[in-house]
């Protein structure tokens, strides 16, 4: 790979709490390309949004940062929120899930997009309302001459989104970051917003980073794609390698416990007992011990570390597993078949 | 269940809907505002609910499916059609009476957050039931309770937590323990699984799917995911706009989508496998759903379906069966493999 856009080195987020420290991201680092896309997949509290905002340099005061994130070539962990400002929006820009409070409801879509155009470059008011009906023309929004007149509340949810798809690729960033960008919409909306999401990319050749827990989405749009569980990365891989030779049993499990719309199987999906860990005072051990079917002794003692599967294509692929290659080799979510729990208690550990 | 396989009559349905329209009048907040529009939000559904059976109503945001599920249960007031339960007929019975037929019409809803009381424990939550229709005695009450509990997978000694001790997927547990101490006929589910993580979302529908088959409860779930709904699943209504435009066995809509919506619908719906994505072709729909204050006249859809005719703007497709039970309102329907 050439000069890499992002590149993210041994980052750490923690957060002071009455009850102890609490780290939602752990030694995390990946590297990523021009027009690459990177989907973030992981279950609420796994640390996948604060790992977005903190590539953004959006962080509340009270998160401990450290280690590194470069944006083309551009340090952004120790930045002062004045030197931030530049950067966002010129940069590196964010597309959040809920579009009606990413917009300001008093100003027309139009002059939140010209604000935008225009804070990063010297532009006279005609450039940049062309520029703005170009952008909203691109993210495929219907008569956009129409639309910079309108207000927020008179479009529809997708229409919204795709305004504010419009206003991140205003300045043409290096990367988008897109945390659970179509969460909030239907499935023909959600096409349509990907759709327009792909133009941005083509048109900016900006990199992607896409926060979602929506594997469908991924499947679809990312090329690399990251697993984060208990606020570390647990598997890594192009995108065919972890959907069809996953690495980590927590990967299985997400797999399995997805119902597939191409086929009729009726048969039990794989659930995961137990619930995700609470984050705080973190001991020795993998994370997802606990809930791991093939969990031995040493996963409950020694937390494994990101390390490469063997593969035959020698592609990169990382799993955070004692027994990668050994998983890597069994069909999908096979380890969860029969690992129900009869009945489920409350969890009292660390309270 | 076992069931008679030299049975060919069609059985009856425990729940049958016919031509369900449910309207609301908007007011205008106004003082001496001149008369009001009206939100159209179920606007003619008919279909049938057999024992033991899933049917699925799918469709996006405002497009009546969950007004539908209310109405079934009175909750919402139909404007007009008819909601028979085994026969009985529900719309324009008093609370008194629909309250001894809600004993058999039960509701699991979204959200496990807002549907339990936070100062009640979890044990007086899947009681109050009983308690309400009568139904509480000291002496089998507490086993009642407890068996409940059993049944969803929840260790009985928890029956004097709290709400918030207990996740997501265990709080939808709860409800669902609630909604089945009555032993219902009839379970409708909205959304049952939509506002959890996927882990968890699993459990949930394996435990549905051993419920029904222990008690052979019928469904009627109201989902917009799915493959969620595929798994589940006997029947599909596919709704838009207020109507009913496709109902078929779930093999047949999934694998022979004839309504030019349903194979839009299936064709967005993003799929966990990275090689099928890149060989499907999307249907990418222009525009928005129309505004149910102000319905397109004709068929709803036409207005973004890449097939509307003249026709279409002037005749609305009335729901028409087209062989095993498939039906479809559409004036040029036409089988097309999605997926």
């Amino acid at each position: 790979m050439a000069q890499p856009v992002v590149s993210v080195k041994n980052l750490e987020v923690s957060f002071r709490t009455d009850n102890g420290v609490l780290n939602a991201v752990r030694d995390l680092s990946f590297e990523l390309g021009e027009q690459e896309v990177l989907g973030i997949v992981g279950e609420s509290g796994s640390g996948k949004s604060v790992t977005s905002l903190a590539l953004i340099g959006l962080l509340p005061k009270t998160a401990d940062v450290t280690g590194s994130v470069q944006i083309d070539g551009e340090e952004i962990v120790g930045r002062t929120e004045k030197e931030m400002y530049k950067m966002r929006g010129d940069k590196v820009s964010m597309i959040f899930q809920d579009p009606m409070t990413s917009l300001n409801p008093v100003y027309t879509i139009g002059w939140q997009i010209i604000e935008a155009v225009q804070a990063h470059k010297e532009m006279s008011k005609e450039e940049a309302k062309a520029k703005a009906i170009e952008l909203l023309k691109l993210s495929g929004i219907p008569r956009p001459e129409a639309a910079l007149d309108s207000y927020p509340h008179e479009f529809s949810g997708g229409m919204r989104q795709r305004a504010v798809i419009a206003i991140a690729m205003a300045n043409s960033p290096r990367v988008m970051l897109a945390d659970e960008p179509t969460t909030a919409l239907d499935v023909t909306v959600q096409a349509q917003v990907i759709q327009s999401l792909q133009s941005a990319l083509e048109a900016t050749k900006a990199a992607l980073i896409l926060v979602t827990h929506d594997l469908g989405v991924v499947a679809g749009v990312a090329n690399r794609v990251i697993v984060m569980y208990a606020g570390r990365v647990v598997e890594f891989a192009d995108v065919d390698d972890l959907f069809y030779r996953p690495s980590m049993p927590y990967t299985h499990g997400l797999l399995g416990s997805i119902p597939s719309h191409t086929t009729d199987s009726t048969e039990r999906l794989s659930q995961i007992p137990g619930s995700p860990p609470t984050m705080i005072n973190h001991t020795g051990g993998c994370p997802f011990a606990p809930r791991c079917p093939l969990a031995q002794d040493i996963c409950r003692s020694t937390e494994p570390t990101l390390e490469q599967v063997t593969t035959n294509s020698g592609a990169v692929h990382l799993s955070a597993c004692h027994f990668r290659d050994e998983v890597s080799a069994m069909p999908v979510a096979s380890m969860f078949v029969g690992a129900e729990e009869i009945l489920e208690g409350v969890d009292d550990s660390g309270n | 269940m076992a069931t008679n396989d030299t049975e060919t009559t069609t059985p009856t349905p425990v729940l049958s809907v016919r031509d369900l329209v449910v309207h609301f009048e908007k007011k205008s907040s106004l003082p001496f505002a001149k008369a009001s529009a009206t939100v159209h939000a179920v606007c003619g559904s008919s279909f049938d609910l057999f024992p033991g059976e899933t049917l699925s109503l799918v469709g996006e945001s405002g497009c009546g499916k969950t007004t539908t599920g209310r109405a079934v249960l009175q909750l919402a007031e139909p404007t007009s059609g008819s909601i028979k339960y085994e026969g009985t007929e529900l719309v324009g019975l008093s609370r008194k009476e629909m309250k001894d037929i809600r004993q058999n019409l039960q509701i699991v809803f979204q959200d496990p957050f807002g549907s339990l009381d936070p100062k009640m424990t979890i044990g007086s939550s899947i009681a109050e039931p009983l308690a309400i229709h009568g139904r509480w005695n000291d002496e089998e009450g507490p086993e009642l309770v407890a068996e409940a509990m059993r049944n969803v997978g929840l260790d009985p000694r928890f029956a004097n937590r709290f709400p918030n001790e207990f996740s997501g997927g265990q709080r939808q547990r709860i409800a669902i323990a609630r909604a089945l101490i009555l032993k219902p006929k009839v379970l409708i589910l909205d959304e049952p699984v939509s506002a959890l993580d996927v882990s968890v979302q699993a459990g949930v529908i394996n435990l549905l799917a051993d419920l029904q088959e222990k008690f052979g409860i019928a469904y009627l779930m109201i989902a917009h995911d799915l493959s969620v709904v595929r798994h589940v699943s006997d029947r599909v209504a596919v709704m838009y706009l207020g109507r009913i435009v496709e109902i078929a066995d779930k093999v047949d809509l999934y694998s022979a989508p004839q309504h030019p919506y349903t194979q839009a619908l299936l064709s967005a719906a993003p799929m966990a496998d990275p090689k099928a994505e890149r060989k499907r072709k999307r249907i990418i729909l222009e525009g928005d759903v129309p505004s149910p204050l102000n319905p397109p006249t004709g068929c709803r859809f036409r207005t973004r379906c890449p097939k509307a005719q003249d026709i279409c703007a002037s005749e609305m497709p009335e729901l028409e069966d087209k062989g095993q039970g498939h039906a479809v309102a559409c004036h040029f329907p036409e089988a097309v493999q999605i997926i």
